[in-house]
C-alpha cells in the first residue's frame, strides 16, 4: 500500500513524459504565431522571367529606368564604369532578312551559376526560391564572377556613390568596391510584388514583360513557357537560365 | 647616481599614472547623451539592447539576405520609428566609445 502512494505509475511517467516532449517541439512553433509577419524564401518555388521580344519596342527604356529609381542605381556618366542591372540589346540582321529587334538583358538567375561557382568569399549565392545574390558585405571586389557570367549581368562599384535625393529608402545603396546586379527585385518579390521592370513595362502598355513562379502549374509564366516557344541566350552553356524570350 | 636610478623611476611611474588619472577624469561624467525614444517598448529589454544590439543585428542581417527571413518589425528600418535621429542616437554613442560601424555607408538612415 505505502509503496504504491510513494512511486508513480507506468501510465503517469509515460504521461509526463509526452507532454514535456510535446512542449519542446511546439515551444517554437508557439513562438512563430506570435511574429507573424515573418515570411521566408520558400523552397520549391521557381522565380522566372519571360520577355516577349515582339511586343518590346525600339525606343521604349521603361524597364531599364524603372529599375535604376528603384534600386537607387546610379549614373557616372563613364560608359565604361556604369552599372548596369538591367540592359537594352539590339539585335540586328546585317543580311536584312529579319527585323531589327531590341530585348532588355539582365541577370538570368541560372540554375547552375557560374558566378556563384567562382566566388572565392561565398558572397554570390543561390537563395532557396531561385533567385542569385550577392551579399554585399562578404563581397570583396575581385570580380571573377563579372569574368564567369556570359551574360554580362554584373558591374563593379568604382565609384562611392551617395543616396539620391527622392532615393527609394527600401533599397540600400552601394559600397565602392563591390560586384552587383540584378536582384530580381527581391525587397518587391518577398513583399508579393512584381519587379520594377515588370511593373514598368506593365504600365507602358507595351507587356511585354511577365515575372513569376515557373513551379507553380497554374501560374501565367508557367502555362506560357508550357505553351509558346520560347528560347534562352546561350542554352548551350548548361546554366539553365531563367529569363525566357519569345519570338527570338 | 645609482641611488638616484629607483627614484627616477618612480617619478615617471607615478607622472604615466597621473596622466590616466586625469584623462578619466576629464571624461568623467561626459557620456553621451542619447535622445530619447519616441516609442513605449523597444523590441527587447533597454538593457540587452545596449549590449547586443550589434550581434543581433548582424544575425537578422544574415537571415534576411541569405534565407529571405523578413520581419519588419525587427528590421534596422523600423529602428527609425523610435530612434528618429542616427545622429542624436546612433553616432553619438558609437563616436564616445571609439566604435565605426559602416551599416550606414549604405543603408539608409535619416
Amino acid at each position: 500500500m505505502g509503496r504504491e502512494t510513494m512511486t508513480m505509475d507506468r501510465r503517469t511517467v509515460l504521461g509526463l513524459g509526452t507532454t514535456v516532449v510535446a512542449a519542446t517541439l511546439l515551444a517554437p512553433g508557439v513562438h512563430l504565431i506570435a511574429a507573424p509577419t515573418r515570411t521566408e524564401a520558400k523552397e520549391g518555388r521557381r522565380w522566372a522571367m519571360l520577355v516577349d521580344v515582339n511586343k518590346c519596342s525600339t525606343d521604349c527604356t521603361a524597364c531599364t529606368r524603372a529599375c535604376r529609381v528603384e534600386n537607387n542605381v546610379p549614373i557616372f556618366g563613364d560608359p565604361n564604369r556604369d552599372i548596369h542591372w538591367i540592359r537594352k540589346v539590339e539585335i540586328r540582321d546585317k543580311s536584312h532578312h529579319r527585323p531589327t529587334v531590341t530585348l532588355p538583358v539582365l541577370c538570368n538567375h541560372c540554375e547552375n551559376p557560374p558566378c556563384v561557382h567562382v566566388c572565392p568569399t561565398a558572397a554570390s549565392f543561390v537563395r532557396k526560391d531561385g533567385i542569385v545574390l550577392v551579399d554585399k558585405h562578404r563581397c570583396i571586389g575581385c570580380r571573377y564572377c563579372m569574368i564567369a557570367c556570359p551574360y554580362k549581368a554584373r558591374s563593379l562599384v568604382y565609384h562611392e556613390t551617395s543616396f539620391p535625393k527622392d532615393g527609394n529608402p527600401d533599397v540600400p545603396i552601394r559600397a565602392m568596391g563591390v560586384v552587383e546586379k540584378c536582384t530580381f527585385c527581391v525587397h518587391l518579390v518577398d513583399a508579393g510584388k512584381q519587379p520594377a521592370c515588370v511593373a514598368a513595362c506593365q504600365n507602358s502598355g507595351e507587356a511585354s514583360m511577365i515575372f513569376g513562379d515557373l513551379n507553380d502549374p497554374n501560374s501565367e509564366i508557367a502555362k506560357r513557357v508550357r505553351e509558346v516557344k520560347t528560347q534562352t541566350i546561350r542554352p548551350d552553356l548548361g546554366l539553365k537560365p531563367q529569363v525566357y524570350y519569345q519570338g527570338l | 647616481m645609482v641611488w638616484l636610478r629607483p627614484v627616477q623611476m618612480l617619478l615617471i611611474f607615478s607622472i604615466l599614472v597621473g596622466m590616466i588619472g586625469f584623462t578619466g577624469f576629464l571624461h568623467a561624467g561626459s557620456a553621451p547623451e542619447l535622445e530619447k525614444a519616441k516609442g513605449e517598448n523597444c523590441i527587447r529589454p533597454t538593457e540587452w539592447m545596449r549590449r547586443n544590439h550589434m550581434d543581433y543585428l548582424l544575425h537578422q542581417r544574415e537571415l534576411t539576405v541569405r534565407e529571405g527571413v523578413r520581419v519588419p518589425e525587427e528590421s534596422l528600418r523600423n529602428c527609425k520609428s523610435c530612434h528618429t535621429s542616427r545622429a542624436r542616437f546612433c553616432d553619438r554613442c558609437h563616436t564616445y566609445v571609439g566604435v565605426a560601424p559602416d551599416c550606414f555607408q549604405c543603408h539608409n538612415y535619416p
